[in-house]
């Protein structure tokens, strides 16, 4: 017997990101193509490695969403109906949109499966029903919903319900921030947040003679929701979003299997009563975040979900390197993104299982010259471990 | 042009009535602390304003645009159950659930959809037309667009436009409460609280704050004056400007200028007036808006493929030795040309004579399929992420 889950549906902020999401265990992915996205700093996919990209996902079962989610201008609008074209031809399974403008166009134009971005901040029952009737069959609600909430709005209007289940968090209504536009020139609901909410603030109180005070104040912790995917089951939420198309490679991979894997006990087992909790708990930990909350999904995010502090890189982890290449019992090639040493343990993390310890016993470049340390952004040759496939992440402890 | 305001005390009121010029066209906005962003009003003082207004004959319209998750917003809905609507000639409402419920369950009252967050294009806008149909009175437009593009809509648009003329300009809108943590202990009774915010990260000081029941909203540094403007704004055909004085005293140092403005009686607001306003005064994005080109600059687009001809990108560089080229399409399964085309990250271009080629194994190969690693003669100047490309015509 399987027991039901909802689909996992990961960030895929490049082709190498995508086929990284799909391997370790997400459903599907959410990526985007050259415009009409909210990440424009993001690589994003060219017209053949979207082709590619949904081939690789559709050939292992993992559908993909595309992101037309900016708040477009009218000029932006121009283009679209090439781009639905090609879409619908690639036959994605879905597009992500919060603009009523796109959502017409596209109904104009094609057939594509339509999703309410969480840009659109759907917040109620009443509001699900108007976007059901402007044509979304998939709501991504707003972060500041709850669970049961959002199991009231599925069950009220019987649409798709998508949730955030990890990632970064805006902390304005998203769609309801404009600073970068007033403040850097930047729109970021076109994709140019400047993330002016991360800075440190000098507050003053009208009224009060009290000195300023410095904080953090409009910086969100983390949203972390592995302990509540029994009340997303409960409630019947179709799909469990990761956030971050900006993220590493490290962080697709390590989210995707977490969830993943702790989706598929449940499947098999009927509830998350394992010890492996804890493990899945420290995997979560192992990627680069802020402190994690649970936000707004069991009650309204309260005063500890700010994240008082400034932005800093304090990882327990650090991603290695990519298998480019396993040549059986003679050597694994690693695209390398941090540097290692002749000597060093590092982590193999598989696509099924636990990760494997390997210990670098040579390191050279691809011509057999010994290398005393690698470099990020070059190949190198590093001792053959048993079951490495080409896409498995590597990574090294660097605090414990 | 219909001057569209907000009155929230009966003190105000009677300013307000004083102030009225005879054939001022006007339109009062009133709300309370239950369902407007930022009213104070409880719903006990609005029902007084609102028996003030009624035997002035004021035409009101009941301002409904906080946004709420679905417990909030049942809470607010009561709040609606309880007031009496048919004094009020239309609601303004914004969250999309609020206008869905005027459709749905309230089809006798006029409404003011506000469409001040995104709603950038002709399309939505008139989609927005169809689908409210003859309930909607008028649609409230964004301070971000330009007027070039207000002037098209206002011609386009069957429905009268509104837009804003004077006030603050909302940057951010959160539902959590941001201020209260950082509030000595026993300031932190009221529910309404006022600060300023500056950053040392940002070359702007002292944005407004304001912390209430519905979260906290952060305003620019500098407010929006379009007053300067309004015989153009009327000419593109706008039928509504809202002057929005609820803060900085604004009330009363800009009514009686505003509606004598509104009236004809003066052609401008003094430059004493101007002078006593808190704030640098701006037009905003109403002459240009150009929020997107910056967007080029925020990648480099030659470490990104062009699709036509693309070979793969090089992963390593070993000096005098090779190059690592990880391939990505199937350009070279029938064969391997005798020259490639590159474009490093600093936009050099290199030709590159492909006088062998091999996998990693140094197993000399004709042929590469997608995915494959295969090793090439090294080239001077060329990086990791260099782009490869089959030698088009063109560039020959």
């Amino acid at each position: 017997m399987s027991f039901w889950t909802p689909e996992l549906l990961a960030p895929a902020g490049s082709l190498e990101k995508l086929k990284v999401s799909v391997l370790y265990g997400a459903d599907a992915v959410y990526l985007g193509g050259q415009k009409f996205g909210l990440r424009q700093a993001a690589d994003n996919f060219t017209y053949e490695e979207l082709a590619e990209g949904v081939e690789f996902a559709h050939s292992r079962g993992a559908l993909v969403y595309v992101v037309l989610n900016s708040f477009l201008h009218d000029k932006d609008l121009v283009e679209l109906p090439e781009f639905l074209a090609l879409l619908s031809e690639l036959k994605v399974d879905a597009v992500i949109v919060s603009d009523l403008g796109v959502i017409s166009t596209i109904k104009k134009h094609s057939n594509l499966v339509i999703h309410l971005s969480t840009q659109a901040s759907c917040l109620n029952v009443e509001s699900a029903k108007l976007w059901q009737q402007m044509g979304a069959q998939r709501i991504v609600l707003g972060r500041e919903v709850t669970i049961v909430e959002a199991g009231k709005i599925k069950e009220a209007t019987g649409l798709e319900i998508e949730m955030f289940v990890h990632g970064s968090m805006c902390m304005a209504y998203s769609g309801n921030c404009v600073i970068s536009n007033y403040t850097q020139g930047r729109d970021s609901n076109r994709g140019g947040c400047a993330h002016s909410c991360r800075f440190e603030y000098s507050i003053e109180f009208d009224g009060q003679s009290e000195e300023a005070k410095k904080a953090y104040f409009m910086s969100s912790k983390d949203l972390e929701g592995i302990r509540l995917l029994p009340e997303f089951i409960d409630a019947k939420i179709d799909s469990l979003k990761v956030e971050g198309r900006n993220k590493s490679h490290h962080y697709a991979g390590t989210i995707s299997k977490v969830y993943s894997d702790a989706l598929k006990y449940y499947r098999q087992h009927g509830h998350f009563l394992s010890s492996e909790m804890m493990t899945w708990e420290e995997e979560l930990r192992k990627v680069s975040h802020r402190d994690y909350t649970t936000g707004s999904l069991s009650t309204y995010a309260g005063e500890d979900s700010i994240y008082n502090q400034r932005e800093h890189d304090d990882n327990e982890f650090v991603v290695s390197g990519i298998v480019l290449e396993a040549l059986r019992d003679h050597h694994l090639l690693v695209d390398v993104k941090s540097a290692f040493l002749p000597g060093d343990i590092l982590e193999v993390m598989p696509f099924n299982g636990p990760t494997t310890k390997l210990r670098v016993d040579f390191l050279k470049t691809l011509s057999g010259v010994d290398l005393v340390k690698s470099k990020p952004g070059s190949v190198v040759k590093i001792p053959y471990l048993f079951g490495a496939e080409k896409f498995n992440l590597i990574r090294k402890a660097v605090r414990v | 042009m219909k001057l569209v305001t907000y009155i929230q005390t009966p003190a105000e009121l009677e300013s307000f009535l004083k102030a009225k010029t005879p054939g001022l066209d006007f339109e009062i906005i009133v709300g309370c602390d239950a369902l407007s962003r930022y009213f104070k009003t409880t719903i006990d003082e609005l029902l007084i304003l609102i028996n003030l207004a009624q035997k002035a004959h004021l035409p009101l319209v009941l301002e409904w645009d906080a946004l709420y998750q679905e417990e909030r917003f049942q809470k607010a809905r009561a709040v609606i159950d309880h007031l009496p609507l048919h004094d009020f000639k239309a609601i303004r409402v914004q969250d999309p659930g609020a206008i869905h419920t005027m459709k749905t369950q309230f089809p006798w009252m006029k409404m003011q959809v506000i469409l001040e967050n995104g709603n950038h294009n002709l399309e939505g806008l008139k989609r927005w037309e169809e689908y409210l149909g003859e309930q909607c009175e008028r649609l409230i437009l964004s301070n971000e667009l330009s007027k070039e593009m207000l002037k098209d809509y206002a011609s386009e648009l069957k429905t009268p436009i509104e837009i804003q003329a004077f006030g603050r300009i909302l940057l951010f809108y959160a539902p959590r409460f941001l201020l209260s943590p950082l509030e000595k202990e026993e300031m932190k009774k009221s529910h309404y609280k006022e600060a300023r915010g500056s950053s040392e990260e940002s070359p702007h000081t002292g944005f407004p704050l304001i912390e209430n029941q519905h979260g906290t909203f952060m305003f620019n540094v500098k407010d929006l004056s379009l007053l300067d403007h309004l015989k153009e704004i009327e000419q593109m055909g706008i039928d509504c400007v809202r002057v929005d004085l609820r803060f900085d005293h604004c009330f009363d140092n800009y009514l009686g200028p505003v509606i004598d403005l509104f009236s004809g009686v003066i052609a401008e607001i003094s430059t004493e007036v101007k002078k006593l306003h808190p704030r640098p005064l701006i037009k905003g994005f109403y002459n240009i808006n150009k929020t997107d080109v910056l967007f080029t600059k925020l990648k480099n687009k030659r470490t990104q493929r062009q699709d036509h001809n693309y070979v793969g990108e090089i992963v390593d560089v070993e000096r005098d030795q090779q190059l690592a080229l990880l391939i990505k399409t199937e350009v070279l399964k029938e064969g391997i040309p005798q020259a490639l085309f590159m474009i490093t990250p600093e936009g050099k271009e290199k030709t590159i004579a492909l006088s062998w080629m091999k996998l990693s194994s140094k197993e000399e190969i004709k042929t590469a399929g997608k995915n494959d690693l295969v090793l090439i003669p090294f080239i001077n100047g060329v990086t990791v992420k260099t782009q490869v490309y089959l030698i088009h015509q063109d560039r020959v």
